[in-house]
């Protein structure tokens, strides 16, 4: 294990009397992609919606080895920590290409005096394109967010949390709204950003896609951290087939 | 300490008041979850039936009236008020507030807004704009406690109105269709499982609110006389209240609101002190719910239950604009001519219109592009036009210096103004914002150690020797300072284009859209709030400053809220989310030239404000995306009808996909 990556130790979040994170401690290494499984309601988007900063939290995170646990989200997002939603949430209103462009470009007062005064005439693409190209949506950029199928949508939520450049991906079911097919290409992508450099969290309930792509899986259940190892141990560990895998392990939506 | 205890109990009959209006506002809010701008305006009408009856006997409807030979007795001209307030708030609730209950909150406070301007403007032009006395139905007399004489009156009232409170808390709390109206407020479909059309229920809550309200105003005002503006703005503090009680609680409503009363009498006690501070002796009654709410705000700000707290303000869709050269040079000589082939009123209507464009593009950079409901426009604008009298007269600052420095003024105030928006939005950014103004406006504009009752004097601006003032001799609007507007209002423009289409529009919109995703996209959403409150307050405040010029002086009555609010109701009623809307709110506008038509054409100058309130209305209802959005979604439309069943596109890419237009 190195420095750089994520690394959480004792991430414990409460709601009211509810333990919703039991103290988590999850390590995403550079290049590698982390399974994040668990039925619904065990604390994974709790999970993410804590290392990002949308929800208080005990314990610590760290960040490429810097504390992080006391940065405001969009800070942490900056530091290169970067996450997508369960529920997608793009900017519903923008096409596809400016929804890349707010995380490429966050504005400031900086940015405001170059608006008046220097305007970036022409509006680089590169950005955009290659982070859409990733996701295999090249052909999007112009169409308003809120116009494309879910799947779609949590693809642009994939590209719009590559296109700040980012050191670890969170991925909240990305593939939820794809069909098996696409799901197996996306597998491909996941696996491909990874080669690239970033370290990347995923969460999806098909087990084929998290079992096949992942380097290390973490099974939460009731916010606990039942089981950490590899998609082989995983499969065989009796307290994970009896919690989750119970089911054929090609069961995919709870 | 006698006239101390005097004082607390002459507050309560303003506290009375606060408990009639808060307990409505609760009741409503629990029923609709629309915060009703307008309730002290809607309390204030069957008030004045009741007082106009017994000053003169005369009946008074919106339309028309019925004179007695005799005056009613005062029993009977109570009911009448009753009455009125009972059909009022039926046909408000079926009118307004019904067709707006699934409406986005922007829309219900425009609605309420307007229904306030509206009522508002109707008594001016019924009963009057100036002070009218109230007979009071409750005897005069008083009771010594403790050595002091204290007025039996003010008692009364306030047990009547906490009995009238305790029926509304009790109806809640105990009968089924007070249960059912508790449980709408959280889930409409609960009310439905439990046999009641939610509907139904608001309009009951509507009503009873309105009848509530009046009966509060027709006790208290005999203490005071009733006024169109005093009455209508008492609306401030009772928010003040409602927020204080969590929009829950109504027996927390009751103790603060005769708190409140006891408090802004005993304030007025304070100022007359030798002691006291000179130039706080005005308006400190105002800065004291302002300071209310602010605190509350920030101390329970996120837990304030809210229907709309879930839901981001959904608003029209906003193109971004480009800037093109042929449009814009064709705007210019537009309005060059426009300004060249007019003179006297004509021009100065002109000249006014683009001033008030300029207003309208704050509320575009801020409501359109933001997403944030600010009601303190005019209060940005007035702070700079009286920096720039100060700036002027007092200081000598050469012109177009003056001008800046007295527009970062408005900024700098904007900006404190955008830390409330920090934690929250939607209504309750409304209701602090309108008691920032109001506050603004009693404690500062109206107060004579700061701004001298004879008139804040503004010095001609010169250029290069060029002399830009707006009178000389007969000549009321000459060229020179018309074309100045016009070059200035072009230049904002211009920085608006750029800036929209830019990277901070686009932070913009997506602050606008979602703002946990805008934060996980990297995006500072606090720091964005305040580059928008700065850039819309900058944009005011050259307005004001320019509404300064135009004049020569300022007074505390050329930035009154309703003006500000004025102007949110023909920016939205233009359109909110483009400069083609802020365009038509400045012909619209307050002065402008429709104005100016309306008056010297067709003589209708004094229904002006009405007719607003009521296209306001009808807008926020019908069409949210305003005159220009319409306009731009018909032509869209019938381009598409042309592009269709014209000749197959050879090099034109194929049109867009038919849409929907945006409904909010
Ligand atoms: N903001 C919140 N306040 C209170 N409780 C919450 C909140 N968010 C989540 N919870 C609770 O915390 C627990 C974990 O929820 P979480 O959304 O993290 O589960 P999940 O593993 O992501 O489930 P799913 O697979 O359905 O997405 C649940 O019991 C949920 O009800
Ligand atoms: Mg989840």
């Amino acid at each position: 294990m190195s420095d750089k990556g994520l690394h959480t130790k004792g991430l414990t979040v409460r709601y009211g009397g509810l333990v919703a994170n039991d103290s988590v401690t999850i390590d995403v290494d550079p290049g590698t992609v982390v399974g994040l499984i668990g039925p619904n309601g065990a604390g994974k988007t709790t999970f993410v919606d804590a290392v990002t900063g949308f929800t208080a939290s005990a314990g610590e995170i760290l960040l490429d080895g810097t504390r992080i646990d006391a940065l405001p989200p969009h800070e942490r997002r900056t530091a290169g920590l970067s996450r997508t939603w369960q529920s997608g949430e793009l900017f519903g209103n923008l096409s596809v290409a400016e929804n890349l462009l707010v995380a490429a470009r966050a504005g400031g007062w900086r940015t405001l005096v170059r608006d008046i005064f220097v305007p970036r005439r022409k509006v680089s693409d590169d950005v955009v394109s290659r982070a859409l190209e990733v996701v295999g949506l090249a052909d999007v950029a112009d169409t308003l967010a809120r116009d494309l199928t879910l799947g779609q949508q949590k693809l642009v939520g994939v590209a719009r949390a590559l296109a700040g450049g980012a050191e670890v991906l969170l991925l909240d079911e990305p593939a939820a709204g794809l069909d098996s097919m696409e799901s197996r290409a996306f597998a491909a992508r996941v696996r491909s950003i990874a080669d690239s450099g970033p370290g990347i969290l995923l969460i999806d309930h098909d087990m084929s896609l998290v079992l096949g792509v992942c380097d290390v899986v973490t099974v939460l259940e009731f916010g606990k951290q039942i089981f950490t190892g590899t998609p082989a141990e995983a499969r065989t560990d009796p307290t994970v087939v009896a919690a989750y895998l119970g089911a054929p392990v090609e069961a995919s939506h709870a | 300490m006698g006239t101390f205890l005097q004082f607390v109990v002459l507050g309560l009959g303003l506290g009375s008041i606060y408990i009639g209006l808060g307990t409505g506002l609760l009741l409503v809010h629990r029923a609709t979850g629309i915060i009703n701008f307008a309730q002290g305006a809607m309390a204030m009408w069957g008030a004045y039936v009741f007082a106009q009856l017994r000053v003169d006997g005369t009946l008074v409807f919106p339309i028309g009236s019925i004179e007695f030979a005799r005056r009613p007795p005062i029993e009977v001209a109570a009911l009448i008020g009753i009455l009125t307030a009972f059909v009022l708030g039926l046909v408000v609730h079926y009118l307004v507030f019904r067709p707006v209950r699934h409406a986005p909150v922007l829309a219900q406070v425009v609605v309420s807004v307007a229904v306030m301007i509206t009522i508002q403007a109707l008594v001016v032009l019924r009963f009057g704009p100036n002070n009218i006395d109230v007979a009071s139905i409750l005897p005069e007399g008083s009771i010594s406690v403790l050595g002091t004489d204290l007025p039996t009156r003010e008692i009364i009232m306030a047990a009547i109105m906490v009995v009238l409170a305790a029926a509304v808390w009790a109806y809640l709390r105990f009968t089924r269709a007070g249960v059912a109206t508790r449980a709408a407020s959280e889930n409409e479909r609960a009310a439905v499982l439990m046999g009641f059309s939610p509907d139904r229920l608001a309009a009951v809550a509507q009503v009873v609110a309105v009848v509530l309200g009046t009966i509060s105003v027709m006790l208290g005002s005999s203490l005071t006389g009733l006024n169109p503006d005093n009455y209508t703005l008492l609306v401030v503090p009772a928010l003040a209240v409602l927020l204080v009680a969590r929009m829950e609680s109504i027996a927390v409503v009751v103790v603060a609101a005769l708190l409140l009363g006891a408090f802004q009498s005993v304030i007025g006690l304070l100022v007359t002190k030798s002691w006291w501070p000179v130039w706080a002796q005005s308006g400190l009654d105002q800065v004291i719910p302002f300071a209310v709410v602010m605190v509350i705000l920030f101390v329970q700000g996120k837990r304030l239950p809210s229907r709309g707290s879930l839901q981001t303000i959904r608003l029209p869709d906003v193109s971004i604009p480009k800037l093109k050269p042929v449009p814009a040079v064709i705007l210019l000589v537009l309005g060059v001519a426009a300004l060249s082939f007019t003179q006297g009123t004509w021009r100065f209507g002109v000249t006014t219109s683009i001033i008030v464009m300029l207003l309208a593009l704050s509320y575009v950079v801020l409501t359109g592009y933001l997403g944030q409901i600010s009601l303190a426009q005019g209060a940005f604008a007035g702070a700079a036009g009286f920096a720039l009298s100060k700036m002027t007269s007092a200081w000598g600052v050469p012109f177009p210096l003056s001008l800046i420095l007295s527009a970062l003024v408005a900024t700098a105030l904007g900006m404190l103004v955008a830390l409330p928006a920090f934690r929250i939005r939607g209504a309750q950014l409304a209701i602090i914002t309108i008691a920032a103004a109001l506050a603004i406006e009693r404690f500062v504009f109206n107060n004579y150690t700061l701004s001298p009752p004879e008139g804040n004097p503004i010095a001609d601006a010169t250029l290069f020797g060029l002399n830009l003032g707006v009178r000389e001799g007969r000549d009321l609007a000459r060229i020179s300072f018309s074309v100045m507007v016009l070059v200035i209002a072009a230049i904002l423009v211009w920085v608006f284009i750029r800036v929209a289409s830019g990277d901070t529009g686009r932070t913009f919109l997506a602050v606008r859209a979602n703002e946990r995703a805008a934060a996980s996209s990297g995006i500072d959403v606090r720091k964005t709030k305040l580059i928008g409150f700065a850039i819309s307050a900058f944009i005011a405040g050259i307005a004001g400053c320019l509404i300064g010029f135009s004049r020569g002086q300022l007074s505390a009555e050329s930035f009154t809220v309703f003006a500000g609010l004025q102007v949110l109701a023909v920016a939205y009623l233009g359109g909110i989310t483009s400069v083609g809307g802020a365009i038509v709110a400045g012909v619209l506008g307050p002065l402008g030239i429709v104005y100016t038509l309306l008056r010297g054409v067709f003589d209708l100058g004094e229904y002006y404000a009405l007719i607003s309130g009521l296209g306001l209305i009808i807008t926020a209802i019908l069409n949210p995306v305003g005159i220009a959005g319409a306009t731009r979604e018909q032509v869209a439309w019938v381009r598409r009808r042309l592009s269709r069943s014209g000749p197959p596109p050879s090099t034109v890419p194929d049109a867009p996909a038919p849409k929907e237009p945006s409904r909010v």
